[in-house]
This record gives C-alpha cells, structure tokens and sequence, in this order.
C-alpha cells in the first residue's frame, strides 16, 4: 500500500506546472554552464579551466546542490499535504483502509523518491555533457558519496517544507513560508559571518553553522573537498566558504531539523481534525 | 448489532456544540437518513464516522469496529463526501482501478461499476476535465465498488441528474436487499420517502427526532387525509359531526382534511356509514411541510 501511495505521490508533483517549470530551468542551468564554459574561451578561462577540466563533471554535480536543488524540494514537499487539503482529495485516502501514519509515510518517500531521481537526471546530464565538451573525467568515484551528500543534505528543507506544508494547509503560504526560511537563512548566516571576520568573535560564525542553511548546503561542499584541485570549483559554488565547520556537524544538524520538523508534522497529521473542504 | 453504531458522540469547535451526545444506528438491510437543515451536525457526524474528525468523546463502530483502530474495516465502506473532491490529473478509471488495488477488489468490477453509472465511454479522461456531475458519477461508482457491507453518503444527489438518481435509487434498494447497511445524510426528500427506512432528525447538534418517514410526517404535520369526492354535501354533512376534524382544506374534488390524531380507519368507516362517494383515499406525506414543521419546532425548542 505504501508503494501505491509513493507512485500517486510523485505522479501528483510530476502533474504540478510549478515543479515542472523549476525542472526545467535546472536542466538548462545544468546543460547551460557546460555549454557556456565551452564556449567562452578567453585565455584567462583557459587558464582556469585547464588544471581542473578532467573534474568539471563535479560543477554539475554541485551546481544544483547550491540553491536550485532546495527550490525544487520545497516546491515538491511543500505542496505534498497542503494540497491534499486545499483540494479536499485527503478525504478519499483517509476514509480508506490507510492510516495516517502510512498516508504521510508514503507521500514522504514518494516526494523524496521524486527528489532524488530529478537529481539523478542532473547528475546524468552533468557526467554527460562534462564528458563530451571537456574530455575523459576523473575522481569519479567521489560520485556515490556525493550524491548521497547531496540528497542526504536536502532532507532539511524537504522536512522543514513538508511540516509547514502540514501546519499551514495552504501550498502558496507553505511555499512562501519555507522559501523565506531557506532564504533568511543564508543571508543571516552570510551576515553573521561576515560580523564574525569583523570582529573576531567565532560565536557568529557558531551561530551560522546552527541555522538551517549550513548543514543543508555545505555537507556536499565538504566531501567534494577531498577530491584534487577541487578547491576552486567548490570555493566558487559553495555559500558559506568561510565557516569553519565539519561535515560531523553538517550531519547532526540535518538529522536535528529534519527529525524535528517531521516529528512535528506527523503529530499534526495524527491528531488534527481534517476539516471539509470549501470549494 | 453489525451496520453502523454511534454512541454518545459530542464533539465541540470551542464553546459550539457541533454534535452534543448523537446516537444512531443504521442496521443492515436499512436505509437510514440523517436530516436537518444546514448547520445541523449531519457532516460533523459522517466526517467523525469516517475518522476524518475525532470526537471529543463517545463510540463509534463500523461492523462492530472502532475505525479509528482497525482502519482496515474500511475495505468493506462506500463512502459518497459532499461534493467529491477527487485527483484531478487522475482519470476515472484510474482512480477506480486504485481503489480496487487498495480495497483488494478484482480489476474487472471497476468496468462493472463504470457501466452502472454509465461511465465507461468517460472513463479514460482526466477527472480535471469532468463536469461536476460526472465527478459524483465517479464518486458513487468508487463507493459501490468492492459490494461493501456499509455505504455511508453525504448528499449523494449533488449535482446528478434524474436518470443516475433513478439507477442510484434502484443500485440501492438492491443492495438494501442484499443486506447492506446504508447510511445517508440527504436534503433530497423525495429519495428520503422512497428509500428511508428510518430518520434521524438533527438540530443543532442533538437529536431532535427518530423514527420512520411516516412517524415524522405524523409527529410534526399531524394525521392529514385527502379523500377524493364529488359527493361534496355528503361529505360536508359527516365532516361536521366529527369532533376530531380539525381543518378542511377544499380543491376542486379534493379534500385535504387534518385529524387531531390517528383515527382514519374510524374516519373511513363513519364516510362509508354515511355512504359518501369516495373515489379516493389516502394518507398525505408531505414530508417538505413535515421537514419545515420540524425545523420550526426544534427552533422553538
């Protein structure tokens, strides 16, 4: 029952306009770099390019991590319960033999599920279009590592988009709301750590590393950084280059918000009554 | 007793008593309808059946079930919402076919279904692209799905028009037949005296009133016959001498003729004593009148 409910759950995003267009604009973000830096060959980009040309593979790879990769995962998991009360459709699952606990398990798994695979096709497209444009591509043995970094990562925002999805009931507001989240959250982190460069003082740039952003969108960053030459390429993607955290601290901070935002999800999923729709 | 039970179900938004203390049975083989006017707590009950509300407090059971506990008690449910609200990038054969997949019924009897509610020529396009009645089409074909044990329907008749109401009344006297117990929140009163076994009257939250279709018209609208006659005088003349004739209202040949209690055998026998001409007789059910007659005495109350 579980898999019946994970195959509706992406066959319902997959329906939605607002994933499909932020799809796409991925795919050419990710197709577009490739071509771009193909193309624009000035003698200062050759030079640049030329030592890590064998790892371009990895710009690809971390690109949508940087924020594209959180967009597409709030517009997924964010829509997954609100619009099944917006849309009064939660009264035909719930007055069948399924409980609440396997309805919000199997959206969950069906949304992440759908998450992973758009990023697989990005990853497809990255070692595709770096082979072909750049030559041979190495150190890819770091790839199952880091796409596991990466969907790991982007469980934080996923969980967080999901339980305002089930507080708030409305997609747009659900959208809206952990859209800010994620936004607010770098530019405080960028802040506090440029406060922290200012003065001195490492509590802000503790204080960067608990906010949401961090652990979401470094860990990836991290792990690429044991990969050779990779330095440039992931000065250039990452957000918060000058955090001194450890990937250790990136995974206890994912854990930490998305055990938190789904216990709280599955507790109003639980125990709220759902109200009849009003059409 | 397997069929639906509830007892004792209260349930409050804040200091508003949504349901204060329903108790209900729809027993197999009935049709049992809740009614009252808007507001009432017919959805609030249906909706807390379903397990969509909790109640505050008391029992429901399904086939002898607390749903809240043994979903899967559900596999033997039809349940009709109030205006379907169904996945619209879902076509209708989908959605049946999920369902049997979830109900555990064979494939083949989503076509059987689809004819019933002669569906099978739209059963591949998108439910975003159906009309409102092709939706409840849908809707009754997925809760008739499966031969279930229990149907429970909320306003049912929303937007179908005479001929799927005249199959839906006769899908459901069959299944009243076979056993089925089947229970329906419904404004539609002229369905409500074909098929309603029994009434459960609501009014602001309580139970206002329980019995038969004809206890209700009898108990709100009093004993009202209408004898069709030209023997006018005649009939005049003995309606005079009763002391239990309270009103008479003249039409034409027709005579609607108000008693202050349950005495048309002895009314028919003193007409045939005096040798009136009747040409017809018989008990006017007017459930509308009864219907308002009720809300205005549970107002007063």
């Amino acid at each position: 029952m579980i898999g019946e409910l994970i195959l509706y759950e992406m066959r319902r995003s997959v329906a939605r306009k607002k994933v499909v267009s932020l799809i796409l604009i991925t795919v050419v973000f990710e197709v577009g770099i490739y071509v771009a830096l193909s193309q624009v060959r000035s003698p200062r980009i050759e030079e640049l390019i030329s030592p890590i040309q064998p790892i371009l593979w990895l710009v690809g790879v971390l690109l949508p991590q940087s924020l594209l990769l959180h967009f597409i995962t709030i517009s997924i998991s964010s829509g997954s319960m609100s619009e099944e009360y917006e849309q009064g459709t939660v009264d035909f699952f719930l007055t069948k033999a399924i409980t609440r606990l396997k309805f919000g398990t199997g959206k969950l798994l069906g949304g992440f599920i759908l998450v992973s695979l758009i990023y697989i096709l990005m990853v497809i497209l990255a070692i595709t279009f770096s082979s072909l444009l750049f030559g041979s591509q190495e150190y890819l043995n770091f790839l199952p590592g880091l796409i596991l970094t990466v969907l790991f990562s982007s469980l934080t925002f996923f969980s967080i988009a999901f339980m305002v999805g089930e507080l708030v009931r409305r997609s747009s507001l659900a959208f809206l709301i952990s859209s800010s989240v994620l936004i607010g959250s770098i530019l405080v982190g960028a802040v506090l750590v440029f406060v922290a460069r200012l003065t001195g003082d490492d509590l802000y740039n503790v204080i960067a590393i608990a906010l949401p952003s961090w652990g979401a969108t470094e860990l990836p960053f991290l792990y690429a950084g044991g990969i050779p030459n990779a330095s440039l390429i992931v000065q250039a993607l990452e957000i918060f280059p000058a955090v001194p955290g450890t990937q250790i601290d990136a995974v206890i901070l994912t854990i930490g918000y998305s055990g938190i935002a789904l216990i709280i999800s599955f507790v109003s999923l639980l125990t709220r009554d759902i109200p009849k729709r009003i059409a | 007793m397997e069929g639906v039970e509830v007892i004792e179900l209260k349930k409050s938004y804040g200091r508003r008593k949504a349901l204060a203390g329903i108790s209900l049975r729809a027993e197999p083989g009935k049709v049992t309808v809740i009614l009252g006017p808007n507001g009432a707590g017919k959805t609030t009950l249906i909706r807390s059946l379903m397990t969509l509300i909790f109640p505050d407090s008391g029992q429901v059971r399904i086939l002898g079930q607390d749903p809240f506990r043994h979903k899967e008690v559900f596999n033997r449910v039809g349940y009709v919402q109030e205006l379907p609200n169904l996945p619209p990038f879902m076509s209708g054969r989908e959605l049946l076919e999920f369902s049997a997949r979830i109900k555990g019924v064979p494939r083949e009897e989503v076509d059987h279904v689809l004819e019933l509610v002669d569906m099978r020529e739209n059963a591949n396009r998108k439910i975003a692209k159906y009309s409102k009645g092709m939706t409840q089409r849908i809707a009754l074909a997925e809760a008739l799905l499966g031969e279930p044990d229990v149907l429970v329907m909320d306003e049912p008749n929303v937007g179908t028009d005479p001929v799927l109401n005249l199959r839906l009344r006769q899908e459901l006297e069959k299944r009243k037949r076979e056993g089925t117990s089947i229970l329906i929140s419904t404004h539609e009163l002229e369905e409500v005296k074909r098929l309603g076994d029994e009434v459960y009257f609501l009014f602001n939250g309580k139970l206002f009133f329980k019995g038969t279709v004809e206890e209700l018209v009898l108990r709100f609208l009093g004993v009202r016959v209408v004898v069709e006659t030209c023997d006018r005088e005649s009939l005049l003349g003995v309606l005079k001498r009763l002391d239990y004739v309270m009103e008479v209202k003249e039409s034409g040949n027709r005579f609607l003729i108000r008693l202050s209690s349950d005495k048309r055998e002895e009314f028919l026998r003193e007409l045939v004593l005096n040798e009136v001409r009747v040409r017809g007789f018989f008990l006017d059910q007017s459930l509308e009148e009864a219907y308002e007659a009720a809300v205005r005495e549970a107002v007063r109350a």
